[in-house]
């Protein structure tokens, strides 16, 4: 839609945070701008909350490390404004020598809870400010690392046996408890109208 | 059927010779339960992945699985008689499946359906269960990726062959195993051995 011209957003970043950028590019029609790590939250809330931008869709959190292993990991956020149809790709490169760590955009965004939890489970990037960081795809106490890391060998780090020995002595409700699953909680963030709806329902708040 | 020889033997009567050792009311009697637990089998259907389109085909009208006693989809262990497995079981699933299994009542028997249940197929991986037989016992196993329905017919043909050969007098059948001190089933070789990989994939590299 773009076509191979710019967002015009990445001139905008590049207007308001200068040096924090880092570099600009289009890539087959999508604009991905190359943000510092330590600024990467407030430039997201930016894109987020001016009007002029309004990237209020937080489409994707992922992440990259390159077959080249002098390059850094890059935790790539994809934005999607849904009043002005526009996608922009933002990306963190986070250095190896470094701890690989960079700040949760959770507040923002509530779905990069678990976007942000899949991350952390496959390439073991920290995300500061997670309220529940823990594995999501492998289980709690998975032992072998982080299995999309390119020194990660395709068929894990044990044996087969020891792999199926940790396998079937793991406790599935340990992981897999009604607490996780329970809805709950999330009963105080519903609108009002909704939760009265559920309460003369004999719902959570009404039970 | 819980038939213990040697308590019957202990009763030192006519009726301990009768079924201890084979003979004509035994075979006849292995016969009759045998001819009803093989056209009555109760599936438990195990379907974590795609090899369980193939068994809805094979369930659903045109392939009919209920001309095998079979129309009765279990979807509870305790109320079954053969877990079909058919997908790749991750190991995250396992201690599941190992839980379904042991929830099941004896008589019992497993039927893998597909590459994957059987030996881990394309995914020998981190992540994947090569084979189901390093959790569970497995009598049968239907190749494919998935079967045809024809092949999952015939797999339950096969085992209902195996079935009809068994015999009441066999106290090793329905056997429970239980897990060693490692909590596994299997010793770690025989594990190993059963999760190389075979075929084109011996010539993958071990490393990443
Ligand atoms: S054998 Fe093929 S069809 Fe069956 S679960 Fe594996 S990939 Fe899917």
């Amino acid at each position: 839609m773009n076509g191979a011209s710019p967002n015009p957003s990445a001139a905008a970043l590049q207007a308001r945070f200068g040096g924090a950028i880092v570099g600009a590019s289009v890539s087959c029609g999508d604009t991905i701008v190359v943000v510092a790590r330590e600024r990467a939250h407030e430039i997201l809330r930016w894109l987020k909350e001016t009007p002029g931008e309004a990237y209020d869709y937080l489409v994707d959190v992922t992440a990259v490390e390159y077959r080249d292993r002098e390059r850094p990991l890059e935790v790539v956020y994809q934005l999607w404004s849904l009043p002005r149809r526009v996608f922009l790709r933002l990306k963190v490169e986070l250095p190896k020598q470094e701890p690989l760590a960079v700040d949760s955009v959770v507040d923002l965004w509530r779905g990069a809870d678990w976007l942000e939890r899949e991350v952390y489970d496959m390439f073991g990037i920290a995300f500061r400010g997670h309220p529940d960081l823990r594995r999501i795809l492998m289980w709690d106490g998975y032992a072998e690392g982080h299995p999309l890391r390119k020194d990660f060998p395709l068929r894990g780090r044990f044996s087969r046996a020891e792999q199926v020995r940790q396998a079937l002595t793991k406790t599935p409700e340990a992981h897999h408890s009604v607490e996780e699953l329970a809805v709950a909680e999330a009963f105080q963030q519903l609108s009002n109208d909704a939760r009265q709806k559920l309460e003369r329902a004999g719902g959570p708040g009404g039970a | 059927m819980d038939v213990k020889p040697g308590a019957v033997a202990a009763g030192g009567d006519a009726a301990a010779g009768l079924i201890s050792s084979p003979n004509w009311i035994t075979s006849r009697l292995d016969d009759l339960v045998n001819w009803s637990r093989a056209n009555s089998l109760w599936p438990m259907p195990f379907f974590p992945a795609c090899c369980a389109i193939e068994f809805m085909a094979t369930a659903a009208s045109r392939y009919d699985i209920s001309r095998f006693g079979m129309e009765r989809l279990g979807y509870t262990p305790r109320q079954a008689d053969v877990l079909i497995c058919a997908g790749r079981v991750p190991f995250k699933l396992a201690p599941m499946l190992r839980r379904i299994w042991d929830q099941m009542p004896q008589p019992k028997w497993c039927i893998s359906v597909g590459a994957c249940a059987s030996s881990g197929g394309i995914f020998d991986t981190y992540a994947m269960v090569q084979g189901i037989d390093a959790i569970i016992p497995v009598d049968v196993y239907i190749p494919g990726c998935p079967p045809r329905p024809e092949g999952i017919l015939y797999g339950i043909m096969l085992l209902q062959k195996k079935i009809k050969g068994e015999s009441i007098l066999d106290p090793t059948l329905r056997v429970e195993q239980l897990p060693d001190e490692r909590g596994m089933f299997l010793r770690p070789a025989a594990v190993d051995e059963l999760s190389e990989p075979f075929g084109n994939s011996v010539h993958q590299t071990r490393s990443a």
